[in-house]
């Protein structure tokens, strides 16, 4: 036993030659102005939209760019505040989000029918899984040509699209958030004698919550873009309507000051609802009760 | 005090009458065939889609209703076949999908780039956050009337608005999967010596494969449906000025351009035929290529158990 040993490597013993005395550094020292300033989130974000909008304006008055083509921040701004004031864009907006609030609310609508029969009975999960599979691949914007025919030229084609694009998103995420809620849920539910509807309001929607949200989420943001493709088509198919129709035909016009800022109204749009609508949704109810941090 | 006591209720004794001899059913018992039968999930769903198919059928031709405005489902199948076999409806779904291959490849590319920059330096996450926020509520196929003046009518401006849709929610949900990569998994990838490229590729990106398949996920559903919206926008372009379709002339368009060009022939069965081949393009993608991703990454690594 002792042959198999290893010799251990042991370090000589040294003494280390005398420390010279450190020089005074900040060990603790105010950060400059300049650094308090640049370390609010706030102010950098805002410098760089700053900075975005010099580039653009200075390159589309120093570059050789065709008005027509690429039109000045300056003049795009001029146009939203012209039409802001004459009211123009705020009835275009109207007129889009009249028709997007009429197809979102009968999409979760019928998608709540659709869910109540499913978590009712087993055929109405099939028929919802089934249905859900088939249709939420389908880009809602290509049933606009159907809906042109049965419906005409107006708002029920749009609102049936806008439907369209609600009704399988928030079904099937919804869908998916009722499968997983916990047996030991579902059992206090039934011990408490729940059954159909109010089971599904008091036990699954809370405890499903999240994911509701996040479909009511991706049914906003498909039903935002069918609608304002949908004004395209519609454009293109000389109807009228709100935004999309606007950005379509001043487009068509050349009017390209008027593109840029109907764009921007649709990008305040999306921002307040997805930022101001839902974000406060949230906070309120999947934050508040700690199922999402 | 003791006012307030509470009286307990007594129960008086009882006793009950005889019990009778319990019928006791079958403790076990082998399922019916039919019972076994309908407990299979797929059946269930085929049947589904068979009542509805049926129900379509009976209702398009006992109901009054105009063939043009709503074909049986006979005409539809009919439809289908002879596009795919005569009418090269294989090229329509071709010339959509290499449309939109091509927008995803270089959306994905410079996806990447935006969010590398992002994770290197402070003024590159704050230029990513200030842009996905601004573009990712705008609808991409709002830019499609800027592009057509820009590109022209052609392949060009769809791709660029193709690019819009996939970049934003790309970079934005790879972006905060980033952010939300453990310290500790960061400190492992320092203690190895990794920084820049090596560092991402080997920590952050496995870390926050998750949230990277999601945006992938999402971009790909906003292309998909930004596509044929942007070919139905052709469509009306080119009937609005009946001009000739140049580039998309012949049978040269995407699927979108199918659907619009026969509901404007009003050949109604060929609009269906068009739609269950979008149906089947979405399926397969969805189902065959995203789902097998998902199984042999998350899944495989016990990152997402669903």
């Amino acid at each position: 036993m002792t042959d198999t040993t290893t010799d251990i490597y042991i370090r000589p013993e040294f003494e280390v030659s005398k420390l010279e005395t450190a020089t005074n550094v900040d060990v603790e020292r105010r950060l400059s102005l300049i650094e308090r300033i640049s370390n609010i989130n706030a102010v950098r974000k805002f410098t760089i939209l700053l900075g975005l909008v010099a580039i653009w304006e200075i390159y589309t008055r120093i570059g050789d760019v065709e008005p027509l083509l690429f039109p000045t921040f300056s003049d795009s701004a001029v146009v939203l505040w012209e039409t802001l004031l004459s009211g123009l864009m705020l009835e275009k907006v109207w007129v889009s989000l009249y028709v997007l609030v009429l197809g979102y609310i009968a999409g979760v609508v019928l998608a709540a029918a659709f869910l109540v029969f499913a978590v009712m009975s087993r055929i109405g999960s099939d028929f919802l899984s089934t249905m859900t599979a088939m249709f939420q691949p389908l880009p809602a914007i290509s049933l606009l040509p159907l809906a042109m025919l049965w419906f005409g030229l107006g708002v029920p084609s749009l609102v049936f699209v806008t439907i369209h694009s609600v009704l399988w998103a928030v079904a099937l995420s919804t869908h998916t958030g009722f499968m997983q809620v916990s047996e030991t849920l579902r059992m206090v539910g039934r011990n408490y004698g729940l059954r159909g509807i109010p089971y599904v309001f008091m036990i699954l929607v809370p405890a499903a919550f999240a994911s509701i949200l996040t479909g009511l989420k991706v049914g906003w943001a498909f039903a935002w873009r069918t609608l304002i493709g949908a004004e395209l088509v519609f454009g293109a198919a000389s109807g009228e309507g709100g935004l999309g129709w606007m950005i379509y035909e001043k487009g068509d016009n050349l009017d390209t000051p008027y593109v840029f800022a109907a764009l921007f109204a649709v990008i305040v749009i999306g921002l307040i609802v997805e930022n101001l609508i839902f974000r406060n949704v949230e906070i309120s109810t999947v934050q508040k009760w700690g199922m999402q941090r | 005090m003791s006012d307030h006591a509470v009286q307990p209720y007594l129960r008086e004794e009882f006793e009950g009458d005889e019990i009778g001899e319990a019928v006791v059913g079958d403790v076990e018992r082998r399922l019916s065939v039919w019972e076994r039968i309908s407990n299979i999930d797929a059946v269930r769903k085929f049947s589904v889609l068979i009542t509805l198919v049926v129900a379509w059928e009976l209702y398009s031709r006992i109901g009054d209703i105009n063939e043009l405005m709503f074909p049986t489902f006979s005409a539809t199948g009919t439809a289908l076949y002879s596009a795919l076999v005569y009418e090269g409806l294989m090229t329509n779904v071709w010339n959509s999908l290499s449309l939109l291959l091509m927008g995803y490849a270089i959306g994905v590319g410079i996806a990447a780039v935006l969010v590398v920059f992002g994770v290197w330096t402070r003024f590159g996450s704050d230029l990513l956050t200030t842009l996905t926020a601004m573009l990712n509520p705008l609808p991409a196929i709002a830019l499609l009337p800027m592009a057509m003046l820009w590109f022209g009518l052609g392949p060009a401006a769809i791709v660029f608005t193709l690019l819009h849709s996939i970049i934003w929610p790309v970079a934005l949900n790879t972006h905060s999967g980033f952010m939300g990569v453990s310290e500790t998994q960061r400190m492992v990838g320092r203690n190895y010596g990794l920084r820049g490229l090596p560092y991402i590729y080997k920590i952050l990106i496995p870390a926050a494969f998750p949230s990277i398949l999601t945006g992938l996920r999402i971009g790909w559903a906003f292309a998909w449906r930004t596509l044929i919206a942007a070919e139905l926008v052709f469509g009306g372009q080119v009937a609005d000025t009946s001009g000739q379709l140049g580039a998309e002339g012949g049978n040269a368009g995407g699927l979108g351009w199918i659907i619009f060009q026969n509901q404007m022939e009003n050949q109604t069965p060929y609009v269906f035929a068009g739609l269950f081949a979008v149906i089947l393009v979405g399926i397969i993608l969805e189902n065959g290529i995203f789902r097998n991703i998902e199984d042999r990454t998350i899944r495989r690594w016990g990152m997402q158990v669903a």
